[in-house]
């Protein structure tokens, strides 16, 4: 009882602190972010926004078990130890996984994390029979817990997570589940609104103030647990700016240091204004997953003739240089990417496959969006694709329509939607299960999963089955990347590009490192004086 | 019987009128000397004759794009007169043939609104009593909406597209337009002359046609043609906001939204969408004014 | 004058009653499920499913209807299902915003308008009368959310002299530079319409004035200028305040595309982002409230000039 009232008293005079602290001390360095996003992402844990909610809000106030580790540009990202400092499976169960929580870590309100907090979190995406249970935490956590069975205690450091199946990639989808603190929410009732009004994380910035719609300001955290993470800057603001050239706009006055994904068309203005541009491949691509049921894309050789008509050197011509071609679903700096058939521009070939499985001219309807997160520029780039392939023999009917009802197409699945042959929906592709199995393996068959078209194999799901029971990274390797070239081999998707995730930011802002990731590390930032 | 008394003194609109010409003489003697209006309405004749004949007169196909070629500047290789869009598109052919859609998605809904919103209107102003009632009641409701948040409204809700934002548009000036329309109607029906026409027994058509048509169409009509720019700003606003056209069609407003992100490149070309819209609802509104002026009318 | 009012108020409200119910069937004209942006792109039919019994939208229309209603009347909005938070807050908010931008276009357009109103009402078919009407046509001819682009360039990107959109993110100072410099060119964009609109009312009211065959007579007589002006203004004011109090209701829910070019953060904006994440609650309360609000400044400015005419009662 006197800690807790010692940790509320703690909070309550940082709160003073921060209230009491002029609001624009001379030396305070300040990092002014523009977001795509249409509003501030949820402050309450788990992020909304799509991943750009995880990069600027959900990782900056909040750590999971599991982090990202994007100190480096050089490699893909791939995971390390959050608040589990380390993990393995049980050796007497291979459905039950044991994280040990690291020691020392204090939220933001003072209060030390244990493993009966990360209990309490797991209980708040998943029991809703506990007080703390939160339905939009709920819907977003399901996403990552699919084979979640339950959560136990081990001892004051250790929890024990079951799954229903074997599941090699569990820790993956533990870095999605932000944790945190149950004293704060105690303090508000467990009202998660209350809550995401003065939210208390772990991570390496706290909470400063908010003005909904209209801006997000973060203050560094002079005691994050990760010395090295310890931000360099005094206060991060985020604003929301869904419009591109609004973004641009921003930059160039001079509101703000840093923006997300300008229009290829500004950047060379961007660049004589002496703004620096950051591209990176990313685990992104643009590309239409297709109907292996229903019409011509259920012959392989419509499907290898379709990614044969792209000359894909024209997208990153109409994208400005800021994509890179994509023969495969993951970009080449995977560790998984592996040695894939590689479909290389040959309208010719392609007329010929088309000849040879009956299909000349074939007839197929693409369902696309005007807009939405990682689509790109859609409509200039659905044109293209319908341009070249016509030219290599196909017939393209374009069903444009708002993004989400494609979302709502792509999540019903190819069984209500047989006149459409093929989507294009972006995904996001940050992890094995994510970036392939989901899309070919038959048990994600829609609308159970995001294997649209039904693509079935049962070579593909013994490969899938045998990944997951693999708990040697090394063995596990070795599968993935027979996962990846079948993919390339039987052209289970059309691809066309990988997104390089331009950002723009001014002169000031130094020391960013673009990792290979959906993901950023803010931290090690400092701004220049002007 | 029914011209004679037509003929009655008590008849405002034709009092106002030299008897010599006729109104709609007196209508054409005014406009000739206004040449403001003639040369505006040479301007909108010429839009509109440039949209029909879009198929004939454009250069190149609106649809035909070429990313080598794309956001060229004015006069490009002396074929693309003014520059080509984002997608390597001639930029006069989408403006010939966005003037046919911007224009359709500018008219048809004032046409419509005009048909629907005067005819209940002047149902509602001859008939009166419970019928005026209910029909002005519904109308009052539209009318509580601010006519852009209307249109956003319903187009939004109706997931955009051109032809669900010509039903917005035309929901949005049915009200007004059936407004317009019941004042003038009571007006007319209240005057003596039309309470003497019923009494001698003409009949209720022939009362109708005369008295409450013929002086009803001149408000409505400039009315309409007064609504037409507003359209034509709302509609290409509409697909501005992505609620209305959809791509690749050429419209006007999608254009200018389309442009935008390229303005840094070529914005001339980028403002060509914005400058015809311009244009267009410039040339509307006065020739509306010097309608409105010549046929005397106060609406 | 009393029972006026009274009868006034008593016929507004099966209106609002009408205004509510569109609102509300607006929301429900639309192809997708509302809970849909809430989710992960990749979420399964039965979590949405149970995201919509959760909210209660699996409930039939009507029974929706009467609970929102029931709600409403008592101040209740329901909460946000893009972010969680109550909507009359979200409200509130916003529409604090859009009344700054939307008063000050409207103040500002009538000072501006006023004056060349009267300019050109006076010596009406006169080149300065074509200027100013050229510029009243100018101003309703504009589509503003074109002008608020081309503004920005020059005076955002180019000059770097003013911020290209937002706001400075407290609240609002009248006297802090930093504040007002974010409102400018909003306001300036926004205040085009009105312009156009009361410069022709004055116009027109004016030169109805000083046309009047008294007038005439009296200004032949010698009567001095001022006196004249004093007397067309006095006669002009009126129509032109009704116009001007129309306006502000008509910028209230018409500022949607400024606001959003200008990413300001008010109702227009606030309702545009509402409709991109089909955000339902937040949807139909700011469509109601600004509906409303519509219907009320109507009101008054029938009320304002009923009180100094009183031939021109409707109802």
């Amino acid at each position: 009882m006197t800690t807790r009232r010692l940790a509320t008293l703690a909070a309550g005079f940082a709160l003073l602190a921060t209230l009491a602290a002029p609001p624009a001390r001379a030396q305070e360095t300040v990092l002014r972010v523009a977001m795509t996003a249409g509003d501030i992402p949820l402050t309450a844990g788990i992020p909304d926004q799509g991943f750009e909610g995880w990069r600027f809000v959900g990782y900056n106030l909040y750590d999971a078990l599991v982090s990202w580790d994007l100190s480096r540009g050089d490699v893909a990202a791939d995971i390390k130890p959050g608040l589990a400092e380390r993990w393995e499976i049980d050796p007497n169960n291979n459905r039950r996984w044991l994280f040990h929580i690291r020691r020392g870590v204090k939220f933001h309100d003072g209060s030390p994390l244990t493993a009966a907090d990360i209990v309490w979190n797991f209980h708040r995406f998943t029991l809703e029979s506990a007080p703390q249970f939160n339905a939009r935490q709920f819907a977003f956590a399901r996403a990552y817990l699919g084979n979640y069975e339950s959560i136990e205690q081990v001892d004051e450091f250790t929890v024990a997570i079951t799954t229903k199946q074997p599941d090699s990639l569990l820790p993956y989808n533990m870095s999605f589940l932000m944790m945190v603190s149950p004293r704060r929410s105690a303090e508000v009732n467990n009202d998660a609104d209350a809550f995401a009004r003065n939210p208390s994380g772990t991570g390496p910035y706290r909470f400063s103030r908010m003005v909904p719609g209209e801006r997000l300001e973060l203050v560094r955290n002079a005691e994050y647990w990760d010395e090295a993470r310890r931000p360099r800057h005094d206060r991060l603001v985020l604003l929301p700016m869904p419009e591109a050239s609004t973004r641009t706009a921003a930059l160039l006055s001079g509101q703000v240091d840093w923006i997300e994904a300008p229009a290829p068309d500004a950047i060379p203005r961007l660049r004589s204004s002496r703004m620096q541009i950051v591209t990176a491949p990313y685990p992104h691509n643009w590309s239409y997953q297709l109907n292996f049921v229903d019409g011509p894309f259920s012959d392989v050789r419509v499907r290898r003739a379709a990614n044969h008509a792209l000359n894909r050197a024209d997208f990153r011509e109409l994208l400005g240089g800021v994509a890179i071609e994509s023969f495969a679903t993951l970009p080449p700096s995977t560790p998984y990417y592996g040695n894939p058939v590689r479909y290389e521009y040959d309208p010719a070939r392609a007329r010929a496959l088309l000849r040879e499985a009956g299909c000349l001219p074939c007839r197929v309807t693409l369902a696309i969006s005007t807009s939405g997160s990682g689509q790109m520029q859609p409509l200039p780039m659905n044109e293209l694709v319908k341009a070249q392939m016509e030219a290599a023999g196909f017939q393209v009917t374009l069903q444009t329509m708002d993004w989400n009802a494609l979302l709502q197409m792509g999540r019903e699945g190819r069984e209500r939607h047989q006149g459409v042959n093929g989507i294009n929906i972006s995904r996001s592709l940050q992890d094995p299960f994510n970036g392939m199995f989901r899309f070919v393996w038959s048990r994600q068959a829609a609308p159970a999963g995001s294997n649209w078209g039904h693509y079935r194999s049962p070579e593909m799901d013994a490969l899938i089955d045998r990944a997951l029971s693999t708990f040697d990274p090394a063995a596990r390797l070795a599968i993935l990347r027979q996962v990846h070239e079948k993919m390339s081999e039987d052209a289970v998707m059309l691809w066309v590009v990988h997104d390089l995730n331009p950002r723009a930011m001014s002169p000031r802002v130094r020391g960013f490192v673009q990792a290979q990731s959906w993901f950023q590390d803010l931290t090690p930032i400092t701004i220049a004086p002007r | 019987m029914s011209s004679a008394v037509s003929a009655t003194p008590t008849d405002p609109t034709e009092m106002a009128l030299p008897r010599q010409r006729g109104y709609w003489g007196t209508v054409g003697y005014r406009l000739r000397y206004d040449y403001i209006t003639l040369f505006f309405l040479a301007v909108l004749v010429l839009i509109i004759l440039s949209a029909v004949f879009a198929p004939w007169l454009a250069p190149f196909d609106p649809y035909r794009e070429s990313i080598i070629r794309r956001l060229k500047p004015l006069g490009y290789m002396d074929q693309y007169w003014l520059g080509t869009d984002e997608l390597g598109r001639d930029m006069l052919s989408r403006l010939l043939y966005g003037g046919r859609i911007t224009l359709t998605m500018g008219i048809v809904p004032v046409i419509i609104a005009t048909l629907v919103g005067g005819m209940l209107g002047i149902v509602a102003g001859f008939a009166g009593g419970v019928v005026n009632m209910v029909i002005m009641r519904v109308m009052d409701v539209f009318y509580a909406f601010p006519s852009v948040l209307l249109a956003v409204a319903i187009s939004g809700a109706m997931g955009g597209g051109a032809v669900n934002g010509m039903i917005a548009l035309s929901l949005v000036f049915i009200p007004p337009l059936c407004r317009v329309a019941e004042t003038a109607t009571t007006q007319v029906r209240n005057l003596d002359f039309v309470d003497a026409a019923r009494a001698t027994g003409a009949p209720l058509r022939k009362v109708l046609w005369h008295h409450v048509i013929g002086n009803v169409l001149g408000p409505i009509l400039i009315y309409a043609s007064s609504l037409v720019s507003v359209a034509i700003i709302l509609a290409s606003g509409l697909s501005f906001l992505g609620l209305g056209v959809k791509p690749p069609d050429p419209d006007w407003g999608l254009m200018l939204n389309a442009l935008r992100q390229s303005i840094y490149v070529s914005p001339l070309v980028c403002a060509m969408p914005g400058i015809a819209i311009l244009i267009t609802s410039i040339s509307m509104n006065l020739v509306s004014d010097g309608l409105r002026a010549a046929m005397d009318v106060r609406a | 004058m009393f029972g006026y009012v009274i009868r006034r108020l008593i016929a507004a409200i099966p209106i609002a009653l009408g205004v509510s119910m569109v609102c509300f069937a607006l929301v429900f004209l639309a192809p997708g499920d509302p809970v849909q942006t809430l989710l992960p792109p990749d979420a399964d039919a039965e979590t949405v499913a149970r995201l919509k019994a959760l909210y209660g939208l699996d409930r039939p229309i009507v029974v929706q209807y009467f609970d929102w209603l029931w709600r409403v009347a008592g101040g209740d909005f329901g909460r946000s299902i893009a972010n969680g938070r109550p909507v009359i807050e979200e409200i509130q908010r916003s529409l604090g915003n859009t009344v700054l931008l939307a008063g000050l276009s409207v103040l500002i357009a009538f000072s501006i308008a006023f004056v060349l109103g009267v300019i050109a009402g006076r010596k009406s078919g006169t080149w300065l009368d074509r200027l100013v009407t050229g510029v009243a046509v100018l101003g309703v001819s504009i589509p503003n959310y074109w002008l608020a682009i081309v503004l920005v360039i020059i005076f955002s990107v180019e000059m770097m002299i003013l911020p290209s959109s937002g706001t400075a993110g407290d609240t609002f100072d009248p006297t802090s530079w930093d504040h007002i410099r974010y409102l400018i060119l909003p306001v300036i964009t926004l205040s085009m319409i009105p312009v156009g609109i009361i410069a022709r009312t004055t116009r027109s009211a004016v030169s109805e004035v000083m046309n009047q065959e008294f007038v005439v007579t009296l200004r032949a007589n010698g009567l001095p200028e001022w006196r004249v002006l004093k007397h067309a203004i006095k006669n002009a004011l009126p129509p032109v305040l009704a116009v001007m109090g129309l306006q502000f209701g008509t910028l209230m829910g018409g500022s949607i595309l400024v606001e959003t070019v200008y990413a300001w953060p008010g109702s227009g904006y606030l309702l545009s982002k509402a409709i991109l994440t089909r955000d339902v609650p937040v949807l139909q309360g700011t469509i109601l409230v600004l509906a409303m609000i519509f219907v009320v400044t109507n009101l008054a400015v029938d009320l304002f000039q009923s009180t100094l005419d009183p031939r021109i009662r409707r109802g």
